[in-house]
């Protein structure tokens, strides 16, 4: 379909603003956007002018429990294990935790280019597509489901620091494995409190030295 | 939106009452949208606290869009907990200079909702859904009537033609697809598409007037 005449653009933001499409046209929609900033002001002013219809809506109480399961979900790692054998699950931790030291012991003696630090970064809607781990001095890329992309584009990986501006460490391979080689500059990022995040960008990486293309992946680098 | 504040303002001008928008709404009153962008971006920042913060402010706002849409609590609650995991997520994503705080985070709850309306959608309607949708459609009506802020929005959906105006709300109200519309409004497709576009078109016009 054409998506460049103004008519036709305006006439499908305003359907997906009510709501109208079916589901494959929706998902359709919003990868269109993910990457043309001006159907999302488009989009973005029709959603601004519907809303007001949901303005005369009362506004319902919410129950405890939603709130609980909304911190389950954003912290997986805190859900509360039944603790019902205490001697077996402090067993289970002892024999996990020698487990953890030998193999980190013989990790260093005989792997000195073991990753330091790694990553994980998601979709918008929380699915994991790259995973990142920082060696000495270059980063291991390792696709998960990253999306498809055209021939003159480029996904261009980004630290961001803790001042929030974005520092390029470099565009992903084709295919989205492989090495990403780092400069002295960017080796004396890692290992302080940063974000990672991809971008998509014109073919070779963003001409500006800023993120111009929409943000596609997303992850905190730790520690390993 | 300038529309709601001129009204209110209006509306209260004649009182001896100063202006307060929003008195009935707490903690924060969710007009307060400077406060929200803050705490949209505290959240990208992955600032627990400031995400409770949002939580608690526009939750019970939240909540009213989804019960509207979903028509079941438990449902409603699904839809509210999927979309604060989703703004948590996302919060990076909100962009600040194209709409309002509290705008986006309804679409991602509308957006939500309509999901889950198609899933439930897509297998046969029962009887008794059946019958739930048809009892849901005078009410999107009289939502709207009931409670006619002087909104532009309002103003601007009052000059449309009946069907026109009914196509637009019933759709926006229950994420229902042109063709699930055409069937529920019991019109032709061609009609109902037509409603629509006309009808969006016009609106448009009144609001940019």
């Amino acid at each position: 379909m054409n998506y460049q005449t103004p008519t036709l653009r305006r006439a499908l933001a305003a359907d997906y603003a009510i709501g109208l499409m079916p589901s494959v046209a929706r998902r359709r929609f919003e990868r269109l956007l993910l990457d043309d900033a001006a159907l999302r002001a488009e989009l973005a002013q029709w959603q601004e002018h519907l809303t007001s219809l949901t303005q005369a809506l009362p506004e319902q109480p919410v129950p405890e429990r939603v709130w609980h399961h909304i911190t389950a979900r954003i912290e997986p790692q805190t859900l509360h294990v039944p603790e019902k054998r205490p001697f077996w699950s402090w067993l289970r931790i002892t024999a996990a935790v020698c487990t953890l030291v030998i193999a980190v012991t013989l990790g260093v003696i005989y792997n000195r280019d073991s990753a330091l630090y790694s990553a994980t970064l998601l979709t918008a809607d929380a699915r994991p597509a790259l995973k990142v781990e920082a060696h000495g001095d270059y980063l291991r890329v390792e696709s998960l489901s990253l999306a498809v992309v055209e021939q003159d584009r480029s996904l261009e990986l980004w630290a961001i620091p803790a001042d929030g501006k974005p520092i390029s460490l470099g565009v992903i391979p084709p295919g989205g494995k492989g090495r990403v080689e780092l400069s002295d500059a960017q080796k004396q990022l890692i290992g302080k409190p940063i974000a990672l995040a991809v971008s998509l960008e014109p073919k070779g990486g963003s001409p500006t030295g800023q993120p111009t293309g929409p943000v596609l992946y997303q992850g905190a680098l730790a520690a390993r | 939106m300038n529309g709601t504040t001129a009204g209110r303002e209006l509306t209260s001008a004649g009182n001896r009452q100063r202006t307060q928008p929003n008195v009935r709404r707490s903690p924060i009153s969710i007009a307060d949208t400077d406060q929200l962008k803050q705490l949209l971006a505290q959240c990208s920042l992955g600032d627990r606290r400031a995400f409770e913060t949002l939580y608690r402010s526009v939750g019970p706002r939240l909540h009213g869009v989804a019960l509207r849409l979903m028509g079941r609590s438990d449902l409603a609650e699904e839809v509210l907990q999927e979309s604060f995991v989703r703004i948590w997520n996302n919060a990076s994503r909100y962009e600040a200079h194209l709409s309002a705080p509290l705008t986006w985070m309804i679409n991602i709850t509308r957006n939500q909702a309509i999901d889950q309306l198609r899933k439930h959608r897509d297998r046969p309607l029962a009887d008794i859904e059946e019958q739930a949708l048809v009892d849901e459609s005078p009410s999107a009506h009289e939502q709207l009537n009931s409670a006619r802020e002087a909104s532009a929005l309002n103003r601007c959906l009052d000059s449309l033609e009946g069907m026109q105006r009914q196509s637009i709300t019933v759709a926006y109200f229950q994420g229902l697809s042109c063709s699930e519309l055409a069937q529920h409004m019991a019109a032709p497709l061609g009609s109902v598409k037509s409603w629509i576009r006309r009808g969006m078109e016009r609106l448009r016009r009144c609001l940019e007037s």
